[in-house]
C-alpha cells in the first residue's frame, strides 16, 4: 500500500523512546504520572495524525495539556457545584 | 446451422480451433463449440527496435497480422504501436515468453491477459453468461449474443450438475483411508486401499453424473494427485476432464506477502469442460461460498476455477482491463508508473490514511452505528478519481476542503467506470436485503453476493495504491483518503451540532448518541442532514442495546479503536478484536465466549445485567470442570497459527517454532502463509504439533495454560460491567493461584 511516513502512534512510541532516559531519572510517583501524560497524547493520536504537522511532539504536548485542561475544567465545575451546595445549606442554616 | 440458447460455462484457448467455449443448453445436453478469435498484442519503442520485431515476427512459423497504429496509453496519451494480430490464442504465452526475452527493451501491451477478458470485451460474455449462439455443420459459432447482463440482480440459474468429492480425514494429519462421492442422487465411499476397483468405480460415476462443477476438499493438493499418480500408473484413462482434446492445467504453489502477512496458495488444478473448485484451496469461501465465488466470477469476467482461488484484487484488476479493452486503451504488463518526488512537507500531509478515533472506553447504551455505503469507492466515482485524472485543475487540498472534485469533470475515468454499475448493484442488493426475511430463499444468495462486492470494492481502492497495480497511482490513492477524512470530520460536526456526542469514529463509520434517541427515526434527520452536507450516502447499521468499547490489554488507561462488542436492538450480536474474531483462538474458548455473549443478550441495558450473573456463572464453571477433567474434545483445543517465515528464520522457540520443527523431524514441512496447528503441553516442549502421525497422551494437556486463555476471553466480556473477579474467581478462591 501507499504508506511510507510512519504512523501516528509509530511517532508517539518514537518520542515516548528518546524520553526514556529522562523517565529512568524521575522518582517513582513522578514516573506514573509522567505515564499518565503519555496516555493523553495516545487518547489525540487522530487528530494528531489529521494536522500533519512536522514537528508531532508539539502536538501531542498540545494534547497532553487539552486532557488537563479537562480535566481543570472538570474540577472547577465540580468546585462550584460543592460551593452552591455550600452556600445553599449556609442560606438555609441562616434561615 | 445450427442455434443453441444455454450458460457459458467455460472458455479456453483449443489449439487449431481457436477458442473452445462449453455451453449448458437448455435442452440439458452440455456441448462444446469453436470460435474464431484472433488475439491482438501491441509493442511500443524505438523504431529500429520496432522494425527488428517486425521482421522476428514474420518469420513465425504461424500466421500473424501485423500493422503499425496509434493506440492509446492511459498515462502518456496517444503512442504508436506495432499491432500483432495472432489467429491462434494459444500461441501468444510462448510467442511472449520469446519476446521479452530477445526485446528486453520494448514496451509490451495486452499481452499476458486471460482469454475471458478478451472474449468479454469483445462479445460482453461472462462466467454463466446467458447465450444465443449460432454455428456452422462443423460447430463453429458463426453469432454469439449474450442474453442477461451480470448487472441483473436475480438472473436465471443454470442447472449446474454438482458432485463433492472429499476423504474421509485431513491429508496432513492422517492418512485418509477412503474418498466420498457425493452427487444428488448418491452416496459412494471408495475405499483407497483397493485402488483399483475404486478407481474403476470414480471413473463410472464421473461417466454417468458427467458433472459440470466438482467441489473437493484437497483436491488441488493431495486428491487429484494422488488419483491421477494412479491411474497413470494403471493405464487407466479418467474422465476428469469433459474435454478430451484438452490437458489438465496445474498451477504451482506460492507463498507471497500482502496486506501485512505471508499468503499461501497451494498447487492449482484446473480442468477443461468442467469446473473444478478445491474448498481448501480457494480465497474468500469462508466468506461467500459458492453463490459468491459463482458471483464474483460474473461480474469480473474471470473464469470461475481463477476467480475461486485469487485475491478480490485480482478480480477487480480484471474488471479494469474489460474497460480498458472496451474502449481500446493499452493495458500494460506492469506499471510503468513511478511517483513524482515530494517534500517531506508533502508526504506528512499527503501520505495519511482515514481517521480513526480511540473510542471513549467503557459501557453506553442506546448507541447508533452509522456508516457511509461503500464510502471509498463512492468517493472514487462521485469525485471521479482515477489514475489518469488526479492532478487536473484546482489545489488539491483547497478543493477536497470544499468537497470539490479535484479531478477533470469529463471524461469519467477508467476507475469510476469500472467501479460505477458494481456499487449500484451492492446498493439494490443492500436495499432488498432489508426488507427480505431471513427464510426468503434469495437471502443467502443476496448476503453472499453483497459480501463478495465488497471484498472488491474494499481492494479496488488499495489497488490504486498499490505498487504492482497496472492502473495504480498513489496521488489517486492519497485523493481519496483526503477526501474520506473531509467527509467524516463534516458528519461528525453535523452530529454534533445536533446535539449527539461522538463515541468513535472509524474510517467510515460513527458511533453516536444523544439523550432520548431510541429509535430509527430519531436518527434519520441526522442521516439526511449528513447526506446532503457530504453529498454521499449514509446509512443507519443498528442501534445498539449497549456496546462496550474495550480497552488495552496493556494499559487500561488506553482504547483500542477495532476492540468491542454489543448487542443490537434486534438481539444480534456483534464482535471486533475480541478471542471470538481471532483466528488463533482455540473453539473451545470462542464457544465459551459466545456463549457468555448470547446470555447478556438478554439484558436490557448495559448496566442490568444482575440478574443473569448466576447463569453466567454456571457456565464458566461448567467449562472449567470440564476442562480440568479433560472432557474437551483435543480437537477445540487446537491453536491455529499462520507460518510467517522459514524455520531457520525463527529468532526465539516459540510454540509455533517448537511446532514446526516436530513436523519437520517427521518429514513434515510448512511453507510460509501455511497454518500450523499444535496444542499446549506440559514439559520442556510446551507445545505439541497436531498433525504428527503418533499417539498423544491427553493427559499432558497444560490445562493452567488454557484456563489462562479461558479467563482472558471472559474477563474482555465482563470487564465493562465490572463483575470479572466475582464470576472467575467464584467462591474457589484456590483458582487465583493459576492465574
Amino acid at each position: 500500500m501507499g504508506n511510507v511516513t510512519p504512523t501516528i502512534t509509530d511517532l508517539l512510541h518514537r518520542e515516548q523512546a528518546n524520553l526514556a532516559k529522562f523517565r529512568r531519572a524521575l522518582r517513582r510517583e513522578d514516573q506514573l504520572v509522567f505515564d499518565d501524560l503519555f496516555v493523553a497524547a495516545y487518547k489525540h493520536r487522530a487528530a494528531a495524525a489529521y494536522a500533519g504537522h512536522l514537528l508531532p511532539f508539539e502536538t501531542f504536548l498540545l494534547a497532553m495539556q487539552l486532557e488537563d485542561h479537562k480535566e481543570v475544567l472538570r474540577m472547577r465545575r465540580e468546585v462550584d457545584y460543592l460551593h452552591s451546595q455550600i452556600s445553599r445549606l449556609q442560606a438555609r442554616q441562616n434561615e | 446451422m445450427n442455434e443453441f440458447t444455454g450458460w457459458l460455462l467455460d472458455l479456453y484457448p483449443s489449439p487449431g480451433h481457436g477458442i473452445a467455449l462449453w455451453l449448458i443448453c437448455e435442452d440439458g445436453q452440455r456441448r462444446c463449440l469453436y470460435q474464431d478469435f484472433p488475439v491482438t498484442f501491441y509493442a511500443a519503442g524505438r523504431s529500429h527496435r520496432l522494425r527488428a520485431l517486425w521482421a522476428f515476427l514474420r518469420k513465425q512459423p504461424f500466421h500473424i497480422t501485423l500493422a503499425r497504429t496509434e493506440r492509446r496509453d492511459l498515462f502518456s496519451g496517444s503512442t504508436i504501436v506495432l499491432a500483432a494480430s495472432l489467429d491462434q490464442p494459444s500461441t501468444l504465452p510462448s510467442l511472449f515468453q520469446t519476446l521479452t526475452r530477445i526485446f528486453p527493451d520494448l514496451t509490451f501491451y495486452d499481452t499476458d491477459l486471460h482469454i475471458a477478458l478478451r472474449h468479454a470485451a469483445v462479445y460482453g460474455t461472462f462466467p454463466l453468461a446467458r447465450c444465443h449462439i449460432v454455428t456452422d455443420r462443423q460447430d463453429k459459432i458463426c453469432e454469439l449474443d449474450v442474453l442477461d447482463s451480470k448487472w441483473d440482480i436475480d438472473p436465471k440459474s443454470p442447472p449446474l450438475r454438482v458432485i463433492t468429492i472429499e476423504p474421509d480425514t485431513d491429508p496432513f494429519h492422517n492418512n485418509p483411508q477412503k474418498i466420498l462421492v457425493r452427487s444428488q442422487k448418491s452416496c459412494v465411499s471408495l475405499d483407497l486401499n483397493e485402488d483399483s476397483a475404486s478407481l474403476g468405480l470414480l471413473s463410472y460415476l464421473l461417466k454417468c453424473a458427467d458433472p459440470d462443477l466438482i467441489i473437493t476438499s484437497h483436491g488441488d493438493t493431495w486428491l487429484f494427485p494422488l488419483i491421477l499418480k494412479l491411474a497413470k500408473a494403471q493405464k487407466r484413462s479418467l474422465p476428469l476432464n469433459r474435454d478430451p482434446n484438452a490437458k489438465i492445467t496445474y498451477r504451482k504453489a506460492r507463498s507471497y506477502f500482502a496486506y501485512n502477512q505471508v499468503i499461501y496458495r497451494g498447487q492449482q488444478i484446473h480442468l477443461a469442460g468442467r469446473l473444478h473448485l478445491d474448498i481448501r484451496n480457494t480465497v474468500m469461501y469462508h466468506d461467500y461460498g459458492i453463490d459468491g465465488v459463482l458471483e464474483m466470477a460474473r461480474v469480473t469476467s474471470l473464469p470461475i476455477q481463477t476467480v475461486a482461488r485469487v485475491s478480490p484484487g485480482t478480480g477487480i484488476s480484471a474488471m479494469q482491463i474489460v474497460t480498458a479493452l472496451k474502449q481500446e486503451i493499452l493495458v500494460p504488463l506492469r506499471k510503468e508508473q513511478v511517483e513524482r518526488p515530494k517534500t517531506t512537507s508533502e508526504l506528512f500531509h499527503d501520505d495519511m490514511g482515514g481517521i480513526v478515533y480511540d473510542p471513549i472506553v467503557g459501557l453506553h447504551e442506546d448507541v447508533a452505528e452509522v456508516d457511509f455505503a461503500s464510502m471509498y469507492p463512492s468517493i472514487m466515482v462521485q469525485f471521479n478519481i482515477s489514475p489518469e485524472t488526479v492532478n487536473v485543475g484546482k489545489k488539491t487540498s483547497d478543493s477536497v476542503m470544499n468537497l470539490e472534485r479535484i479531478t477533470a469533470q469529463e471524461p469519467q475515468g477508467l476507475i469510476p467506470q469500472t467501479l460505477a454499475p458494481l456499487l449500484t448493484k451492492r446498493l439494490k442488493l443492500k436495499t432488498k436485503l432489508i426488507s427480505l426475511s431471513k427464510w426468503d430463499c434469495r437471502y443467502k444468495n443476496y448476503k453472499a453476493n453483497t459480501a463478495a462486492y465488497k471484498w472488491l470494492l474494499v481492494t479496488c481502492f488499495g489497488y490504486l495504491g498499490y505498487k504492482n497495480a497496472r492502473f495504480g497511482r498513489i496521488e489517486a490513492h492519497e485523493a481519496v483518503t483526503a477526501y474520506g477524512r473531509e467527509i467524516l470530520l463534516r458528519a461528525k460536526d453535523v452530529a454534533e451540532d445536533m446535539g449527539f456526542r461522538v463515541l468513535h469514529l472509524y474510517v467510515d463509520g460513527m458511533w453516536i448518541k444523544k439523550a432520548g434517541c431510541r429509535t430509527k427515526q430519531d436518527f434519520q434527520p441526522l442521516l439526511d442532514k449528513i447526506t446532503t452536507t457530504t453529498k454521499l450516502f449514509i446509512m443507519l447499521d443498528g442501534i445498539y442495546k449497549w456496546v462496550a468499547f474495550l480497552p488495552s490489554r496493556q494499559n487500561k488507561k488506553i482504547a483500542v479503536p477495532n476492540r468491542y462488542f454489543g448487542v443490537f436492538q434486534n438481539g444480534d450480536i456483534k464482535t471486533r478484536g475480541i478471542e471470538t474474531r481471532r483466528h488463533d483462538t482455540p473453539i473451545f474458548i470462542k464457544e465459551t465466549q459466545i456463549k457468555i455473549l448470547e446470555i447478556l443478550t438478554a439484558a436490557p441495558g448495559g448496566m442490568q445485567i444482575a440478574s443473569l450473573l448466576p447463569e453466567i456463572e454456571t457456565v464458566v464453571r461448567e467449562k472449567e470442570t470440564e476442562l480440568r477433567l479433560g472432557k474437551i474434545p483435543l480437537e477445540k483445543l487446537i491453536i491455529h497459527q499462520t507460518v510467517s517465515r522459514q524455520l531457520d528464520e525463527y529468532r526465539s522457540p516459540s510454540p509455533a517454532f517448537v511446532a514446526l520443527k516436530q513436523l519437520k523431524k517427521v518429514g513434515k514441512s510448512l511453507r510460509p502463509g501455511q497454518s500450523i496447528r499444535f496444542l499446549y503441553i506440559l514439559g520442556k516442549q510446551r507445545s505439541r504439533a497436531w498433525d504428527l502421525p503418533y499417539t498423544f497422551d491427553p493427559r499432558t494437556v497444560d490445562i493452567a495454560r488454557y484456563w489462562l486463555l479461558l479467563t482472558r476471553a471472559i474477563s474482555a466480556i465482563l470487564d465493562p460491567f465490572e463483575v470479572t473477579d466475582e464470576i472467575i474467581l467464584g467462591k474457589n478462591k484456590q483458582l487465583k493461584l493459576d492465574l
